[in-house]
């Protein structure tokens, strides 16, 4: 490479800026633009269809204020961290399995086949899960049918735990590729050395493979937990009177309240609660993994 | 020597493919053992499958006189050193090396940190404790793999291609390194490597292994002075073959090779066996001279012509031809004050002596 | 092997909910529920009649293209700088334009929906939707394509250039041909994309559905409940036709260029 002035770009590294402009631009545009609009929102009022700009904290008093929100933020926190949690346990062993027990030949195709369902419609999938849990659901009328109850099981249907069985459905191929990902990155003769060292195979997936995972459960963790805060077909569909959430809220304001600020700046609280609690998981995580050492 | 490791009948194979044939191979406390051949001749399989990490289809395993039938790679007395170190990358030195110790009741815990430090000074990384372990460099991580092998004490060490991933001074540092070490703690060493110079420069005895079976086991000098077969010769270093006419084999044996002519050898230079009909002679290249102008000998000559001349700096090469032999023999001489270069197309002499001929089948 | 059938029964239950659209969308009742009472077509043959539904079929299959189209560009873009000399910042960019693959739907659906009526007051229109199904298919675009470019052998272009063609004539006869499997991979999955997306395009829909959003005002009605399941069944055979497909043709790509397939595009 020839000598170059310092702070000068090459020619290939202009290419590479200009190449890069328009899709960061677009972003830039639809992106950064509409966010910080939302922000400015929040600190707006609106009457019906007049909006009046001067700067207050009317929205957020409301919020801090009237307990509904507070309760429906908790609700939603507490919803998208028990769907977390069942999701990407339920889905670690999928992804170990794929990644140790599988010839490496057919790998793509497992992953292919978990994937698919991802792939289709949302709508219909949440509502095909209505239609299972359901009072006259399927697996009401098929417990009954087979004889196994005689009255059909209320539980599952319009409630939080509907909410999360869906959720945990949709969500599970978001968990499964972070960890598989991580999990293929693991140099398979540190497996063997462990043993050869004299640990046992289950000795060693938790002093070796699983503090090296680590990483894609973290990433794994994020991708369910951020996106299901804003989910709002599913409490709609299936959560009934009891198992709305924030995002219900957000969107009432929106469209038939016609009181964007105030679902804006509920917007904005949800948003900030998502990302304190995860940056508190990310670095709560560096820190167990740095003390290991 | 006490037999240490034995492997009687063993058999192994994967489907169809018969990886491992017919091994047996006794190997003995406190050697320094190699398992030569080339690529996916079996040598390491049979090194994983003494490790634990693979059965054995037919045969047997034992160690210290234990069958290892059924008994997994955690709980045998072997430690293996990995090709690739297999250094736990979310640990620090110390911890690597200490990672054995966990599970061994009988070790107090107060004495870990010494052994620790211990194992590391003897593989010179004393001080490299609480170094993160990937941000080592490929020697480093070597010996950081060899320090937590040793700590446990094993009765084996295995080494998988350990100097592979290595430039040549690195390599050249670390055969004399192990050696050093294998003196120093005493234990058996089992080498794999495709390396015919660093077993020849290591081991105390070799397997020399072609497609899952052993060659020839033998000392270094005898592989390199009696080879069994031709190709255990070409595998290590370098060997000349010429046509020759067994004519009798007795306790004497009689043979007329061609370009150089009719003599007579004892049977100890045929330690694949001999027997009447065509067969093939081997001479080593430095076994062979070229008589330059002034000089004089009484050894055998023969009339031949310089073919191709390649410099090596501290010897010269010379490919030649001689009446009545197809390919040209390669000679090597040492390049001595005061001695010419030939060129090609010269005409010289050639030296031989036939107690450097091997009989081959 | 216990970690084998734990994996099946989760692909089971992964599955379930699809498997029974094409039960119900043949069965002659108007309840979603067992026992099963017979095979019918009648579902099937409603949806050719309904004009609504046509429209909106007729949409989403236009902002579909589109978004297809765009984000593929944006992603080849994106996908070629990444394979490219680092700048200061770049991988700031980069990861701020794949920044909507974290975000939750709502969020960009509100904020465009405020900047689109509130701020610009732009009518709401096909192509609000478009410019939003744009913003959230591109990361995937660029996930795809990450890989075709990666796996190009940077000296294939300078061998180009050297044997005399201009940058742009290199990209279209050596480039484009090699990374084509991931160009149209990037299309059908950005397409299946917006043609199942609900939320961004529930909030931004202007006077003409598409067709989740068409489902979605279906679903009120128990009645057309087997309709919504004949839909569902075409919609699902649909999609997984196209992502064969692209499967398909990724792995072609990466064994043309000569790589090794590490399985999915993540």
């Amino acid at each position: 490479m020839t000598a170059m002035a310092k702070g000068a770009l090459t020619a290939d590294q202009k290419r590479s800026m200009l190449l890069l402009a328009p899709p960061f631009a677009y972003a830039l545009l639809l992106l950064a633009v509409p966010l910080l609009a939302i922000v400015l929102f929040s600190f707006w009022t609106q009457d019906f269809i007049t909006l009046d700009t001067t700067f207050t904290l009317a929205n957020y008093q409301e919020i801090a204020e009237k307990p509904i929100y507070f309760a429906l933020l908790q609700r939603s926190l507490y919803v998208s961290g028990v769907v977390t949690l069942v999701t990407v346990l339920l889905a670690y062993p999928v992804a170990y399995f794929v990644s140790f027990h599988v010839h490496p030949s057919r790998k793509s195709i497992w992953l292919f086949l978990i994937t698919i369902p991802f792939w289709t419609s949302y709508l219909i999938r949440v509502f095909l899960w209505k239609v299972i849990l359901g009072y006259n659901g399927v697996i009401n009328t098929g417990l009954t049918q087979a004889g196994i109850i005689d009255e059909p099981l209320t539980f599952i249907l319009y409630n939080v735990n509907a909410v999360i069985i869906t959720l945990a459905h949709a969500f599970a191929p978001f968990a499964i590729l972070p960890i598989f990902v991580a999990l293929e990155k693991i140099d398979r003769s540190l497996l063997e050395a462990s043993q050869d060292l004299g640990e046992s195979k289950l000795s060693t997936f938790f002093r070796v493979t699983l503090p090296l995972s680590v990483p894609g459960v973290v990433a794994a963790v994020l991708i369910v937990f951020i996106p299901t805060i804003g989910d709002y077909v599913t409490p709609e569909l299936m959560g009934g009177a009891g198992g709305k959430l924030i995002a219900n809220m957000i969107q009432t304001q929106f469209l038939a309240l016609n009181n964007a600020p105030l679902g804006a700046a509920l917007a904005i609280v949800a948003m900030l609660s998502v990302t304190a609690i995860s940056l508190v998981f990310v670095l709560l995580n560096r820190k167990w993994l740095r003390g290991r050492a | 020597m006490k037999p240490l490791i034995e492997l009687t009948g063993v058999q192994k194979f994967y489907g169809d493919y018969h990886a491992l044939r017919d091994i047996d191979l006794t190997i003995n406390e406190g050697e320094f053992f190699s398992l030569l051949g080339p690529s996916g001749c079996g040598k390491t399989t049979l090194l994983r499958t003494i490790a634990g990490f693979e059965g054995v289809s037919e045969g047997s395993v034992m160690i210290g006189g234990k069958d290892m039938d059924g008994v997994s790679a955690n709980l045998r007395p072997t430690n293996m050193v990995f090709q690739s170190y297999a250094i736990f990358p979310h640990l620090t030195v110390a911890e690597n090396v200490a990672f054995g110790l966990r599970k061994r009741k009988d070790i107090a815990k107060s004495d870990r940190p010494a052994m620790v430090e211990d194992a590391l000074k003897m593989v010179g990384l004393a001080g490299y404790g609480d170094r993160a372990a990937h941000a080592l460099s490929g020697g480093q991580r070597q010996r950081v793999a060899l320090a937590r092998a040793l700590i446990l004490k094993p009765k084996v060490l295995l080494l998988d291609e350990p100097l592979s991933a290595l430039d040549k001074k690195m390599r050249e540092q670390m055969q004399v390194e192990l050696i050093r070490l294998q003196r120093h703690v005493g234990i058996t060493f089992i080498l794999v490597t495709h390396d015919q110079e660093e077993a020849l420069v290591m081991s105390d005895r070799i397997a020399v292994m072609f497609e899952g079976e052993i060659g020839q086991l033998d000392d270094p000098e005898t592989l390199y002075r009696r080879p069994k077969s031709k190709r255990v010769a070409e595998f290590i270093g370098k060997m000349n073959f010429l046509p020759a006419e067994v004519t009798s084999a007795s306790d004497v044996i009689a043979l007329d090779v061609a370009g150089l002519g009719k003599c007579e050898v004892p049977q100890e230079q045929a330690p694949g066996g001999a027997t009447v009909g065509s067969g093939v002679v081997g001479i080593r290249p430095e076994s062979l001279g070229i008589l330059f102008e002034g000089e004089t000998t009484d050894r055998q000559l023969v009339d031949a012509v310089v073919d191709e001349v390649v410099y090596y700096g501290d010897m010269t090469y010379y490919d030649v031809r001689i009446a009545g032999v197809e390919e040209p023999i390669t000679i090597s001489m040492k390049n001595m004050i005061g001695r010419p270069v030939l060129d090609k197309d010269d005409q010289t002499q050639v030296i031989w002596d036939a107690r450097a001929l091997v009989v081959m089948p | 092997m216990s970690l084998r059938f734990y994996t099946i029964a989760y692909l089971v239950f992964l599955y379930a909910p699809i498997m029974l659209l094409p039960i119900f969308a043949f069965n002659d009742a108007t309840i979603i529920a067992f026992p099963l009472s017979g095979f019918t077509t009648d579902w099937f043959g409603e949806l050719m009649t309904t004009k609504a539904l046509h429209d909106a079929v007729g949409n989403s299959l236009f902002i579909a293209l589109t978004t297809a189209a765009l984000s593929t560009c944006l992603g080849m873009c994106a996908a070629r700088a990444g394979a490219m000399p680092h700048f200061r910042f770049k991988a700031g960019i980069m990861g701020f334009v794949m920044l909507p693959l974290v975000l939750p739907e709502i969020i960009v659906a509100v904020s465009l929906l405020v900047v689109a009526v509130q701020i610009l007051g732009l009518g709401l229109s096909n192509w609000t939707i478009i410019a939003a199904h744009t913003l959230i298919c591109t990361p995937f675009s660029i996930a795809i394509l990450n890989g075709a470019f990666q796996n190009l052998d940077p000296s294939l272009e300078e061998a180009a250039l050297d044997l005399g063609e201009s940058r742009w004539s290199a990209f279209w006869s050596v480039i484009f041909p090699l990374v084509m499997p991931g160009v149209i991979s990037s299309f059908l999955i950005a397409f299946t994309i917006s043609l199942d997306e609900f939320i961004i395009a529930f909030f931004l829909t202007g006077a003409n559905p598409t067709m989740p959003v068409y489902i979605w005002s279906l679903l009120r009605f128990p009645a057309s409940l087997p309709v919504v399941m004949a839909l569902g069944t075409i919609l699902v055979a649909l999609s997984i036709l196209l992502l064969t497909i692209a499967e398909i043709l990724r792995r072609r790509g990466i064994a043309k260029a000569g790589g090794k397939d590490t399985g999915g595009f993540l």
